[in-house]
């Protein structure tokens, strides 16, 4: 038993390890060739851009820079301050703004040449694809928690944290099947309910999709690996009375998230109702030792626990990775 | 395989077809009855709010009259530009205005579509796209593409413009804060209404609250500009004016005396408040500069609009 | 048949023995997180009595056509249908309700409750005797609801369904999302411990 679950906890990490390296090769922020190094935003209200070489003083005026949101094109900004800084080795423009900007749009910033022999130049500055994918799984893991924040998926957790090994059993179980129907879910979604408008059957197609997942997921562990079985099959009937599995799919659908955003959604919704259990687990086996006054005992003095975990989770929001 | 397997599989099979076309059709129905009365009662909603929000209770002026512009991104080989959709003549009519993105004007195309038909969002779309495609092929040029962006509201009362409505949609603390807001003609703050939300009860969700969200009604454009968000408390008549405890004269009173004021946070949603003072901001900010630009527009290419 | 209790014992079952939310402790998402006022209680507690009655009478009416190996998907298949009934039809109706309860309408699909009054009453049981269980188990949510959110809205914000009956705020902590937890925890001691007390008495007097 013990070593069947070190064995899936490896092989998650593992999965979530090569995600996470894919992600990073796909999706990190390409370095302009030449004369820019890197764009990036600075606090609420700054655009800085990295140039491998200083600019002349005389171009530093806010009527050479102009700046705007990528969907906004028709609304011009230009900076009310232009600043120049040698830093490490580098050299940092920063363009200060009078108003703060939308940080989650991405912006254009367009200048004159900069440098002699440079033309004129347009870059797209963002947040970085991978601080953004990051802000979605710790967002759902501790920020949003599912069961500490959102309360969902309760009867579940109060069911199977009486034990540290059985929360765990579950916390693993439901990852998978978390994953597997939430990347199922997008694609109906993308592909069937979206292109044919039937965005009112979401409920019965993501339902469906869990049920799906859940019986794949028992026949192959079945055929697959009997010890493992044996000791999560129990598990799997339960994964589908959580409603975590089926508003993970609602919330993908309503902020129209792409693949990668479900995947790390999933996981982060996933990883962080094992995270409760675990942590709730922990308690509950010492509260067996506990003098609780009788009417307390059971679920009362768990609800009462929950609290307090949810009041410490309070403490995530407004939480800023980026 | 034998027998009995094989008609269990089909048994079960069939079974399941019949459920699931069953199914398919109670929610369909459903969706055919309620899909009507959903839109009706969202047109009425959106209308009351909108009325609300210009300080009209249930007895609305008979005088007024709604223009609506929309605004599209046209995109061509080589640039992209902006296209306001403008009613023009007895409202059976219309003209789109291709403004470039330094608000120079570009050119104008006609489009033969009353405003009911404008109303309907595919319509609108082929309306436009064939109107800019059918301008284009008569000066010999290649299509042009148009991508539909918002929309804003423009009433008028006997024929004098008096107020600016439109819609927008910012980031909040959690997900997203929906709004609607009416300016004067003067770009001041009549008033906004917090549509959709998902903000913490108790703490973010109280920027529905009428006194919050009545501390930005009046601000003048040049203010807004510059407010900020305060922690401090609110001064107790300033609080009682804003939850419309004190009324009338007295209520004037205090309410110049706290002109100037930035705006009080909500207690322990600082960022509630923040994100919404930020959001209502760079809305207005980007309606007006679209607005002075557009009456510009019209105005030298001498275009009698309905407003 | 199986059942031998009469239609008011069945209904009181669902009501005080067998509650859903106190007793059964099942579908505790809601009892936590959409109980901040004794009106979001009620209007989540018809959308759940809709979908149980009719997904119980559905069951009970074709419980002979159900495949016993398929059981469970045709469950989840007549449960998601009826939920996305009252969706619709919510949006298309009560808009402002609609948009308070939230994501919470789609997910009475996972409710628990539902499927297990299913499994263990209507597909057993005659129409007449599953429609009883299926209001007595939906008023009982109900019931659970109203009294947890007549608790919050009281000690949070001071009011009753929006009327202001105390004129101050007790304590704002009750209206706090996480309150929930506290507030149920409590009010299942409480039960309990009434429970108790009246078992003494009756082992006292015999």
């Amino acid at each position: 038993m013990k070593s069947s679950l070190r064995n899936l906890a490896i092989i998650l990490g593992a999965a979530a390890a090569l995600i996470a390296l894919v992600a990073a090769v796909l999706f990190w922020p390409a370095s302009n060739d030449g004369f820019i190094l890197d764009t990036g935003f600075s606090g609420d209200t700054k655009i800085t851009l990295t140039t491998t070489s200083p600019v002349e003083k005389s171009l530093l005026v806010p009527q050479n820079f102009t700046a705007f949101e990528e969907n906004d094109p028709d609304i011009q900004m230009h900076p009310v301050k232009v600043k120049q800084k040698l830093s490490g080795g580098k050299n940092v423009l920063s363009l200060t703004f009078d108003a703060p900007l939308n940080r989650a749009n991405p912006h254009i910033v367009k200048t004159v040449p900069l440098t002699s022999d440079s033309p004129a130049l347009s870059l797209r500055v963002e947040q970085s694809y991978l601080g953004h994918l990051l802000f979605i799984l710790i967002s759902a893991l501790l920020i949003n928690n599912y069961v500490f924040t959102k309360y969902l998926g309760l009867c579940v957790f109060f069911g199977t944290s009486k034990r540290k090994k059985t929360a765990t059993g579950m916390g693993i179980v439901f990852t998978i099947v978390m994953l597997a129907s939430a990347i199922m879910s997008w694609f109906a979604y993308r592909y069937v309910l979206i292109p044919f408008h039937l965005d009112f059957l979401q409920v019965v197609v993501f339902i469906g999709l869990v049920s799906l997942s859940v019986q794949a997921v028992d026949t192959i562990l079945r055929k697959v690996n009997p010890v493992l079985f044996k000791s999560f099959g129990v598990f799997l009937v339960l994964v589908i009375a959580n409603c975590i599995i089926i508003a993970v799919p609602l919330y993908m659908a309503s902020n129209q998230y792409n693949l990668l955003e479900t995947v790390m959604l999933a996981l982060g919704a996933a990883g962080g109702f094992l995270l409760a259990l675990y942590l709730m687990s922990s308690v509950r086996e010492r509260l067996d030792l506990a003098p609780i006054p009788e009417s307390f005992k059971g679920l009362p003095i768990a609800f009462i626990t929950a609290g307090q975990f949810a009041l410490a989770f309070l403490g995530f929001s407004g939480l800023q990775l980026i | 395989m034998n027998r009995a397997a094989l008609k269990d599989i089909i048994s079960i099979v069939v079974r399941l077809t019949v459920t699931c076309l069953l199914a398919g059709a109670v929610m369909g129905a459903t969706f055919v009855l309620t899909h009507e009365a959903k839109e009706r009662n969202e047109q009425a909603r959106d209308e009351r709010v909108l009325y609300a929000i210009l300080g009209y209770g249930d007895n609305r002026p008979q005088n007024m009259a709604l223009h609506t512009v929309y605004r599209y991104v046209l995109a061509r080989e080589d640039a992209s530009s902006i296209g306001y959709v403008v009613p023009v003549g007895d409202g059976a009519q219309s003209v789109v205005m291709e403004v470039d993105l330094d608000g120079h004007f570009v050119q104008h195309f006609e489009l033969l579509a009353d405003s009911a038909r404008l109303r309907n969002d595919g319509e609108r779309d082929r309306a436009v796209i064939a109107a800019l495609n059918a301008g284009m092929h008569a000066q010999g040029e290649s299509t042009i593409q148009a991508r539909y962006a918002d929309k804003f509201i423009i009433a008028t009362q006997n024929g004098r413009r008096n107020a600016y409505i439109l819609d927008g949609k910012y980031p909040g603390f959690k997900t997203f804060i929906r709004v609607k807001m009416a300016l004067d003609e003067k770009f001041s703050l009549m008033g906004f209404e917090v549509l959709e939300h998902e903000e913490d009860p108790g703490l973010g969700a109280e920027i529905t609250q009428p006194w919050f969200r009545n501390q930005f009604a009046g601000k003048s454009y040049e203010q807004i500009k510059k407010l900020q968000v305060t922690r401090s408390p609110v001064p107790d008549p300033w609080m009682d004016v804003l939850s419309g405890k004190i009324t009338g004269s007295e209520a004037q009173t205090i309410r110049q005396q706290h002109a100037d004021d930035d705006i009080y946070a909500l207690t322990g949603a600082t960022i509630s408040s923040r994100s919404v003072l930020q959001g209502n901001q760079a809305m207005i900010r980007k309606f007006v500069t679209r607005m002075e630009i557009l009456d510009r527009v019209l105005k030298e290419q001498h275009i009698e609009t309905l407003f | 048949m199986a059942n031998t209790l009469t239609k008011p014992q069945l209904l009181g079952r669902g009501l005080l023995s067998q509650n859903p939310i106190f007793k059964l402790a099942l579908s505790m998402c809601p009892a936590v997180g959409m109980s901040t006022t004794v009106m979001t209680g009620l209007m989540l507690g018809c959308a759940v009595l809709f979908v149980q009655v009719f997904s119980s009478l559905t069951i009970a009416l074709f419980k002979r056509q159900i495949h016993p190996r398929i059981r469970i998907p045709t469950y989840t298949l007549v449960i998601a249908t009826w939920v996305t009934v009252i969706d619709l039809v919510l949006a298309a109706v009560f808009p402002a309700a609609y948009a308070q309860m939230g994501i919470f309408i789609k997910l009475i699909v996972a409710f628990a409750i539902i499927t297990m009054r299913l499994e263990t009453f209507a597909c057993k049981e005659s129409v007449p005797d599953s429609f009883v269980d299926a209001v007595g188990m939906g008023f009982g949510f109900m019931f659970g609801m109203v009294v947890i959110g007549f608790v919050r809205e009281l000690l949070g914000s001071g009011t009753i369904l929006g009327y202001d009956v105390l004129g101050f705020k007790p304590f704002m902590f009750f209206i706090l999302p996480c309150a929930g937890f506290f507030v149920v925890g409590l009010m299942m001691a409480f039960f309990n411990w009434i429970e108790q007390k009246y078992r003494e008495r009756m082992a006292n007097k015999s």
